[in-house]
């Protein structure tokens, strides 16, 4: 009886809940719908040029708050990277992450495709997109990720 | 932070580390209770503020740590969370209310239970909804990461890095508040499971349970309570995490090298003279990376400093003479709080079977805290203590 109770309970609470995100976020990169390749969004400050990324709510550098969006290059160099057979409760592991220098200066942790064992630092990495995590409902997020880059 | 009056510490306590049934308040209660002791309180009304560090155990944490000592009252108790750097977060306030006069006698306790409340088999990660933290970050992951850079740069082995922990378990041997101690080989460090490579098990801190505290007082009151062996504050700094969103070198550690040439000016005490150090070796790697960071050896060189026996007993600097996080585990809101109170000990010559001789007369401590994107942390805490009897 109790247990009937907990489950209707439940139900009904998932049913006033929004289902939660696919796409992890639009302001971090774009997949065009033409089918050209994905890229990241930079944002330079208006006021004083300063380029970030992730978007910021306002200019860590002169408080400007009018942002030009500025596409990354696809194509950076793995600075360092790790096989991580352990971690965040709900994420699939083992992982390989890295961090990727940008030729726009910007630096961006992503997860990256494949094993450890097949990159080194300084490898030349490409954008590409894919699942990073599961959401709340039990379906991928989709979000950036590099690749090795195709010489 | 400039200290307008001399502070010194006048007792210490700390919990033995390992997997505890008590929660927090108790642990902490029982590190402030010692500290008081130590420092000759044997009631409440004396101390005149508090602070507290803690990370995961909820709300309120202080007040339910002072409760049953009878302190709760017109005892202003304050809060402190900055993760890792918590502990020794509370003890940077204390030390300022002293300095400033805001108070003669102050109280900082750092304390944490994980192992009644964290989820089994997960690692820490950054602030909670962090662009990295969302995208799978964890801190083993992060060190993991400096270490294959720093091995790729220097051409130090795996090897190299598990000395760090043969070391400092070794150090731990005798000591009782330490959990994993005693000997264990390269091979059996490098043998244990991975968990981020190049990091094994053996190479990351034990998720533990743990309390520390610290008393600290103006001299007038050393001599009140009648301390014969006061040790003075010679610094205290803490750094927030600078964000810079560009490519930079993380084998080093932008706010550790800050934090540092900051308590070397602020103490007149240079890396040289520091005869001891307690620093966040979280992971094996942290403590070769920190070597050089705050300047015991030069950039680059921080394998041959511990392959040349520098920061073991006997070496220019013991750097963990406690055994340090490895060998304590890391009860995060805890650590900074331990990491004094043993160097505490250890100035006062009372570290039987694990006492640095010549007995020190210098010790400095170090804890970053948590993480964030655009930053190699969140907050760092420093302190330089001095013999002052």
């Amino acid at each position: 009886m109790g247990d009937d109770k907990t489950e209707k309970k439940r139900g009904q609470k998932e049913k006033d809940k929004e289902p939660d995100i696919t796409f992890y976020h639009p302001a971090l990169f774009e997949v065009p719908q033409d089918g050209s390749p994905p890229f990241l969004k930079g944002y330079r400050c208006k006021q004083c040029g300063q380029l970030d990324f992730p978007k910021l709510s306002i200019c860590p550098g002169c408080w400007g708050e009018e942002f030009e969006m500025v596409p990354l290059g696809r194509r950076g160099t793995l600075y360092a990277f790790a096989e991580v057979f352990l971690g965040q409760p709900g994420m699939t592991y083992p992982m390989t992450i890295g961090y990727v220098d940008l030729p726009e200066n910007i630096r961006v942790f992503a997860q990256l495709d494949g094993v450890a064992a097949g990159f080194k630092c300084n490898d030349t990495v490409e954008l590409t997109i894919g699942t990073i995590r599961m959401n709340r409902d039990g379906l991928p997020v989709t979000s950036y990720k590099f690749k090795k880059a195709a010489s | 932070m400039k200290l307008d009056r001399d502070v010194y510490i006048a007792g210490v306590g700390e919990t033995t580390f390992g997997k505890h049934t008590s929660d927090f308040d108790v642990l902490g209660r029982q590190a402030a209770l010692q500290a008081m002791r130590d420092a000759h309180i044997e009631k409440p009304g004396v101390v005149q503020t508090a602070y507290v560090g803690n990370v995961q155990n909820g709300i309120v944490t202080g007040q339910m740590v002072f409760k049953d000592l009878g302190m709760c009252g017109d005892l202003p108790i304050i809060n402190v969370e900055s993760a890792c750097s918590a502990g020794g977060m509370a003890v940077y306030c204390a030390v300022k209310d002293v300095s400033t006069g805001v108070a003669d006698i102050s109280i900082a306790v750092g304390t944490e239970n994980h192992s009644l409340t964290r989820q089994a088999g997960t690692a820490f990660a950054g602030a909670t909804g962090d662009i990295e933290t969302m995208h799978g970050l964890v801190f083993t992951g992060k060190y993991a990461m400096r270490a294959n850079r720093y091995m790729f740069e220097t051409g130090a082995t795996p090897e190299d890095l598990a000395a760090v922990t043969v070391k400092n378990r070794r150090h731990a041997t005798h000591n009782p508040h330490a959990w994993f101690k005693g000997n264990i080989s390269i091979e059996e460090v490098l043998a244990s499971r991975m968990v981020a490579f190049p990091l094994t098990l053996q190479q990351c801190c034990g998720i533990s349970d743990g309390a520390g505290a610290v008393v600290v007082c103006s001299k007038e009151m050393t001599k009140k309570l009648g301390i014969q062996k006061p040790v003075k504050v010679s610094g205290a700094v803490v750094f927030s995490g600078p964000y810079h969103n560009g490519p930079r070198d993380l084998t080093g550690d932008d706010i550790t090298e800050m934090a540092a040439e900051r308590i070397y000016e602020e103490s007149g005490i240079g890396p040289e003279d520091v005869n001891i150090i307690e620093l966040h070796d979280a992971f094996s790697i942290a403590e070769i990376l920190y070597y050089e960071c705050l300047g015991l050896c030069r950039k680059g060189e921080g394998v041959k400093f511990l392959r040349d026996g520098e920061s073991t007993y006997g070496g220019k600097c013991v750097v963990s003479p406690r055994g340090g996080m490895l060998s304590y585990g890391h009860p995060v809101g805890a650590s900074g709080a331990a990491q004094i109170a043993s160097c505490v000990k250890q100035m006062r010559g009372e570290c039987a079977g694990y006492q640095v001789e010549p007995i020190p007369a210098v010790a400095m401590t170090h804890v970053t805290g948590g993480g964030m994107s655009g930053t190699e942390h969140a907050a760092c805490t420093m302190h330089m203590l001095t013999k002052a009897w």
